[in-house]
């Protein structure tokens, strides 16, 4: 375990910051489009009050910075001059960007330093304390640890599940199957996993080939245009791993679904089932009940092990009355 | 059908007309009987042999290669089995599968 929190430098920049958060912050840009690449070194949101107080020292000018109704006011308070001065120590401070909280318009003065020091201006709807909270997510997830895996993800019933195994073994297909009865996809053949700040890992396509798929003697398809827009899921959590094996492979498969084996992914350990496909086995279905019964053991309701339970006790018993 | 009938199995080897049928006798001796573990260790092994396996208690018989089948023999410790095989690996198939139930499916 870490013992101290070690501050990580990010790469993010602004302009990933805008586009992730993606109408979910309720934020617009006002001003400094061509200053968009200013790195936002430490994925935090910070209220400079102090700063605009005159106190400098400590202040966290890697973050975002938000000038909410207290900092508004506070710089109202002041002269005018006072508060040009102020101001101008806030941006020059090589800070990312700063947002306005409560659609709060900044005055011409500010535009102008902004321009100067190449500091993008933002807006949002949101409340302060409201904004500061989504907006630390969004720069967490930007700056969760990632990773890309070869498999095909969906959502089957609520259920993210990976299906993963050798090119050519059929994931595309089954997923093509598992569209067909309504469920949705998430990434074909590449996914993106991002473990956020609860460890949950979360899927998504990758943007070039999103909601595209190939499947063989066909080409590309894309899939929201064939099978509607509920086919497709731009972000799922995932719950299962589905690895796909030969049926020939000379691999111990788990008859029984009691060993609960599991794979770890980004250091996330998570259910996986291993699956051999065989001529005549309908995967889309056995996967879809490989799902059901991953939601079934998360609601804590384990058959296999419950079956297994009631057969050891009536052995017991049987064995127990034959000594009588 | 009653129980006794050796077409309860599946595939059904047919008992009567079929002289090559091999068997063996074994006795259940692990504390918790024929569960999920022992049973799957069954028909993992009963799958890498050609030849028709079944597993007989009480007069209840059984495929070696169905786990689920296995599971309903309910066979606890002290429970007297029949190993029948029949096929070109029969001899092989019930000498292995016999040191399964001798060194107790590797449980208590």
């Amino acid at each position: 375990m870490a013992k101290k929190k070690v501050r990580k430098e990010t790469q993010i920049t602004v302009r990933d910051f805008l586009e992730a958060a993606d109408g979910n912050l309720g934020i617009e840009l006002l001003a400094g489009e061509k200053h968009l690449d200013q790195p936002i070194v430490e994925a935090m949101v910070n209220r400079p009050g102090l700063a605009l107080a005159g106190f400098f020292k400590y202040f966290a000018n890697k973050r975002i910075q938000v000038l909410g109704l207290a900092e508004t006011t506070y710089l109202k308070s002041l002269g005018p001059e006072e508060c040009q001065a102020r101001l101008r120590r806030l941006f020059k401070a090589r800070i990312p960007c700063v947002v306005f909280s409560r659609n709060r318009r900044p005055s011409k003065e500010i535009k102008i330093l902004a321009e100067t020091y190449r500091v993008p201006l933002l807006r949002s709807k949101l409340v302060t304390g409201d904004f500061i909270n989504r907006a630390t997510l969004v720069v967490e997830n930007l700056t969760a640890p990632r990773t890309r895996r070869h498999g095909t993800m969906v959502e089957i019933k609520g259920i993210g599940v990976l299906i993963q195994g050798k090119s050519g073994i059929g994931k595309s297909e089954i997923a093509l199957a598992l569209l067909e009865s309504g469920h949705s996809l998430v990434s074909d053949d590449s996914v993106l996993l991002m473990r956020d700040s609860t460890r949950q890992l979360i899927g998504s396509a990758p943007e070039l080939t999103r909601y595209h798929m190939e499947i063989r003697g066909i080409g590309f398809i894309h899939v929201s245009s064939l099978f509607g827009i509920t086919s497709i899921r731009k972000r799922k959590a995932l719950d299962l791993v589905v690895e796909l094996i030969r049926g020939d492979e000379k691999t111990k498969i788990d008859r029984t679904g009691l060993t609960g084996k599991s794979c770890s992914i980004l250091g996330v350990s998570v259910p996986m089932v291993t699956v051999p496909v065989a001529p005549g086995r309908d995967m889309a279905n056995v996967i879809e009940v490989a799902a059901m019964n991953q939601k079934l053991k998360n609601l804590g309701h384990d058959a296999a092990k419950e079956l297994n339970e009631s057969i050891i006790a009536h052995n017991i018993k049987s064995a127990s009355n034959k000594k009588r | 059908m009653s129980p006794s009938s050796p077409t309860t199995s599946n595939p059904p080897p047919i008992k009567n007309a079929n002289v090559s049928e091999l068997s063996a006798s074994h006795t259940i001796e692990n504390k918790y009987g024929l569960h999920a573990r022992p049973c799957s260790a069954l028909v993992m092994l009963a799958g890498e042999f050609v030849c028709d396996i079944d597993i007989e208690h009480e007069d209840i018989r059984v495929s070696a290669k169905s786990i689920l089948g296995l599971l309903t023999l309910g066979a606890g410790m002290g429970a007297k089995i029949t190993l029948y095989a029949d096929g070109p690996d029969a001899q092989a198939a019930l000498d292995a599968l016999g040191k399964l139930f001798e060194n107790k499916f590797d449980e208590e």
